[in-house]
């Protein structure tokens, strides 16, 4: 049952693909996917480009893929490890969506963070007090790691 | 830093109040350190007079003593004042022309009461006896004999107004006084008595280091014990309470206690009175040895320096209370050598292994009793109370806290097996909430109760920690964890009426897609959980705390139907079964598959249904059946068979659901046709959902079905592939088969296998997140 859905969401994403999104099996194994996601041009991560590791449970889609950024990034809700705190990948997950739909979600998180839920308190501080420092702290980080 | 003048003077003044503060007497003014003063002058004086005292001698000038039986009979208004004329005060003999006792009431006390001379010591009696004893009273007579009058200083009473700094001199007679707060007669028959003897072996020295001495040089023979009364008629509407000094006469077995008053310095008057029912050489001799223990007991603790406003108080208020005198003869442990019984006392006191056979040591007994109470001429008797030696109760008490802590192992053990039974959100659904509110209930208020007597018992403080630790566990983390569990699994049916319930699905014309109903998660609804149930549980033991004081006979209506709702915990199970219409075994079995078999599950195990009902009315059983139970319930059978058939019919019930089918019970008609996740669709809302191009069309949708009929298809959210869908106006989708979709109310079409295993997940909609009715 999974197998055949991520076969058919591959599909999905090689026909239509997402814009700024790419996403795809690394190797042989389905259960294992490599992202990449183009920083929103309104948002201090633009230029750069970001990879995330994307694995799926057996049962899925009931249970959320699990997916982290490979690439460093200063942003409130992804912490140092790149863990990313979404509620749709969390209790929020829903079987009807899909891979495509999630790294939408994930490239509007980085437009518009989400400081009142913050993974790494420090940078959601910065964020609300002082945004212009936010922005040049997340551009540095994103020339230095993502170009 | 620099200290200028005020900031010294302050200094000066705080270190002064340090300093000069009461020394932990009590005293706030000048009109109390007056009392204080009048108090310890008043016993001094008797004091001394006592010291003064030969066996040949009469009571002088002690309070409560001056007048004796005769001197009342021959002039009922006599004063109490020293001297009298015509009295004499240099011989003393044990009968009424110098006791406060008629001469009927000192040959009773001689010839049936304190009556095992044991001169030759055949008898022997324990030497230690702290324990509790219960047993029956009887009222003798309340009004065949004279009242002895007793005046009361005047300085004791508390100052009206603060202006006041001299205490009032003088006495006056209790009959001069206008109201009682105190019942001054004894109005019932027959009544309960319960008797506390306590050791005083050591004492306080001084009030401010809490030095204990002891004092007692014949602790061999006479023991200074602290005997506690409270008697009281079978109801409880009147009790009488009397907390005193004793003495105890190892030899004879004897235990006299008097009360102590404004009114009434018993302490002084000891030596005379143990010695009735002796002769003469043998009462000159305990004469002596009292008066030496008392003697010992008044140096040692420092007695009129020691005292203190409490006290006075005390004194001052039991005043109000009639006077009582109090013999008691002790059964003696003939079957115990003197050194068996020091071997027994030492294995009690330090257990340590000793061959001591501690099971077998009866019980403390006083075999006859005889309570007199002179200045209100009342005279009662008790006979055969008795009582476990109070460090066997204590162990006792301990074996039944391990014995309950085991039951409480079994009880999280059964617990968690449940839990791993119902693993999934849509078995869960199907546990009754409130069945395990009423279990966790009782849980969480044993725990709290636990907790609180471990306070008050530091003897019992680890078994009583560990047994409140344990119902803590078993009550806060599992049954709580379990209870949010299935309130999470619940959410979506709170504002859902009964019959809408039973019907399983939302009534047809709710809108219910148009507001998303927000499934709270699990951290909210785990807070409001927790104050909800931290909240009931702090009422429910004020409650039970409360009910302890209340009169026996609404006390016992209280225990006894809270006992019964409370044991009534598997109905709301019941009613779930109903309300889900869980099928019968047979059903169950017939229609589940190794896909979708946890759906079909019964909702409780059979072994935790059976394991709980057990370990939860054992308790019940032992305290209601065994008459000499730890907290000395009364013992009711009948209750017991009562509230056990309650519990077998609850299992019945449910047995009978697990068997017939949860709805066996309920007529047909009155359930209402449930939600069928399996109807043909319209073509409107094929055509509203829209991701179908037109069947008639082209094949070009069913290039992936295997039907090679032009079906009608829709998108599964959940497998993303098409599923067939039968509708009513296009003849060609008929080899559908319904039951190979399914429709949620909010009218999206997923396959059945998809959904199904959905739904043993979260009961929601996979696209637009409404809640679903179980299937």
């Amino acid at each position: 049952m999974s197998s055949k859905r991520i076969s058919k969401e591959l599909r999905d994403i090689e026909r239509d693909p997402p814009t700024s999104c790419s996403a795809g099996p690394v190797g042989d194994d389905l259960y294992h996917w490599q992202a990449s996601i183009m920083g929103p041009p309104d948002s201090p991560y633009a230029g750069g480009v970001f990879f995330l590791s994307i694995h799926f449970p057996t049962d899925y889609p009931f249970k959320p893929p699990k997916i982290a950024f490979t690439t460093k990034i200063y942003h409130p809700n992804i912490n140092a490890n790149g863990n990313i705190c979404l509620d749709i990948l969390k209790d929020q997950w829903s079987p009807a969506l899909t891979l495509s739909k999630v790294l939408l979600s994930i490239c509007s998180l980085l437009t518009d963070a989400n400081p009142d839920d913050p993974l790494v308190p420090e940078i959601a501080h910065i964020y609300k007090t002082d945004r212009p420092k936010y922005e040049a702290t997340a551009r540095e980080w994103t020339k230095k790691y993502a170009v | 830093m620099e200290i200028d003048g005020n900031t010294l003077i302050f200094i000066i003044l705080i270190l002064f109040l340090f300093f000069s503060s009461p020394g932990g007497n009590g005293v706030t003014s000048q009109y109390e350190f007056n009392q204080i003063s009048l108090f310890s002058q008043q016993l001094s004086t008797e004091y001394s007079s006592f010291k003064n005292q030969t066996y040949d001698s009469n009571f002088r000038n002690i309070t409560g003593f001056k007048l004796s039986y005769k001197d009342i009979v021959n002039d009922p208004m006599v004063n109490a004042t020293y001297p009298i004329d015509s009295k004499n005060y240099d011989q003393w003999y044990n009968n009424e022309s110098y006791l406060l006792m008629p001469d009927e009431i000192i040959n009773t006390i001689s010839d049936s009461i304190w009556n095992y001379a044991n001169d030759d010591e055949t008898n022997i009696f324990p030497p230690i006896i702290t324990s509790t004893l219960l047993g029956t009273i009887n009222l003798k007579s309340n009004n065949k004999y004279e009242k002895i009058r007793m005046p009361i200083s005047n300085f004791y009473e508390p100052s009206r107004d603060f202006s006041e700094s001299v205490p009032p001199l003088g006495e006056s007679y209790m009959d001069d006084w206008d109201d009682f707060n105190e019942v001054h007669n004894v109005s019932f028959p027959h009544g309960d008595i319960k008797i506390q003897f306590t050791h005083i072996d050591k004492v306080y020295t001084n009030l401010v280091s809490k030095k204990k001495k002891y004092f007692n040089s014949q602790d061999d023979d006479w023991k200074l014990l602290n005997v506690k009364i409270d008697f009281t008629d079978k109801n409880e509407k009147e009790k009488h309470t009397v907390n005193t000094f004793g003495i105890y006469d190892i030899r004879s077995g004897r235990i006299l206690a008097m009360s102590e008053s404004a009114k009434f310095h018993s302490l002084f008057s000891f030596p005379h009175y143990l010695g009735i029912g002796r002769n003469k050489s043998s009462q000159k001799e305990i004469y002596e040895r009292a008066k030496k223990l008392i003697t010992e007991y008044w140096e040692t603790s420092n007695y009129v320096d020691t005292l203190t406003m409490g006290y006075l108080d005390t004194f001052y208020r039991d005043s109000e209370k009639c006077e009582f005198m109090m013999f008691f003869q002790l059964k003696p442990w003939n079957q115990y050598s003197k050194d068996q019984l020091k071997l027994i006392d030492d294995e009690l006191k330090w257990p340590l292994g000793r061959p001591a056979n501690l099971s077998h040591v009866p019980d403390v007994e006083v075999t006859s009793g005889l309570i007199y109470s002179p200045d209100c001429g009342i005279s009662l008797s008790t006979k055969n109370t008795k009582g476990e030696r109070y460090e066997l109760k204590i162990r006792s008490i301990r074996f039944h806290l391990l014995c309950g802590i085991i039951l409480f192992v079994a009880q999280i053990y059964l617990l968690l097996r449940q839990m791993q039974h119902t693993n999934t959100p849509s078995s869960v659904n199907k546990i009754s909430f409130y069945s395990f509110c009423m279990i966790n209930l009782v849980d969480g208020c044993l725990a709290t109760l636990y907790f609180m007597s471990a306070t008050l018992l530091p003897e019992l403080y680890l078994p009583l920690i560990l047994s409140a630790f344990s119902s803590f566990i078993l009550a806060s983390i599992f049954e709580t964890r379990y209870l949010i569990c299935v309130y999470a699994s619940q959410v979506n049916e709170r504002n859902v009426g009964i019959m809408t319930l039973l019907r399983g699905s939302n009534p047809e014309g709710d809108v219910n897609n148009e507001r998303p109903v927000v499934i709270p998660d699990e951290a909210s609804i785990s807070s409001s959980l927790y104050g909800r149930f931290a909240f009931t549980l702090i009422l429910f033991t004020f409650l039970i705390l409360n009910s302890m004081s209340w009169p026996r006979n609404i006390r016992i209506i209280f225990e006894y139907s809270l006992i019964f709702i409370l044991n009534s915990y598997w109905w709301p199970q019941i009613f779930r079964n109903a309300i889900k219409g869980i099928p019968s075994r047979r059903e169950r079995e017939r229609i589940s598959n190794p896909t979708n078999r946890r759906q079909y599950k019964a909702p409780l195990l059979w072994k935790f249904i059976i394991g709980t009902t057990i370990i939860r009315t054992f308790p019940i059983v032992y305290f209601f059946t065994y008459s000499s139970n730890i907290f000395r319930h009364h013992k009711d059978i009948r209750f017991v068979v009562i509230l056990s058939l309650w519990l077998l019919f609850q299992i019945a019930v449910l047995y009978s659901q697990d068997i017939l089918g949860a709805r066996w019970f309920l007529s047909q008609h009155t359930i209402p046709e449930g939600y069928s996740y399996f109807k043909p669709v319209s073509l409107v809302l094929l055509k509203e959902h829209g991701n179908i191009s037109d069947p008639t069309a082209s094949g070009a949708t069913s290039t992936t079905s295997d039907h090679p009929v032009a079906t009608t298809s829709v998108d599964c959210a959940i497998c993303m592939s098409e599923v067939s869908v039968y509708v009513e106006e296009l003849h060609e989708t008929h080899n559908v088969d319904i039951h190979d979709y399914m429709v949620t109310p909010c009218n999206h079409i997923f396959h059945t296998a998809c959904l199904e295993n959905w739904m043993s997940y979260k009961l929601q909609c996979p696209v637009c997140r409404t809640p679903l009715p179980p299937s």
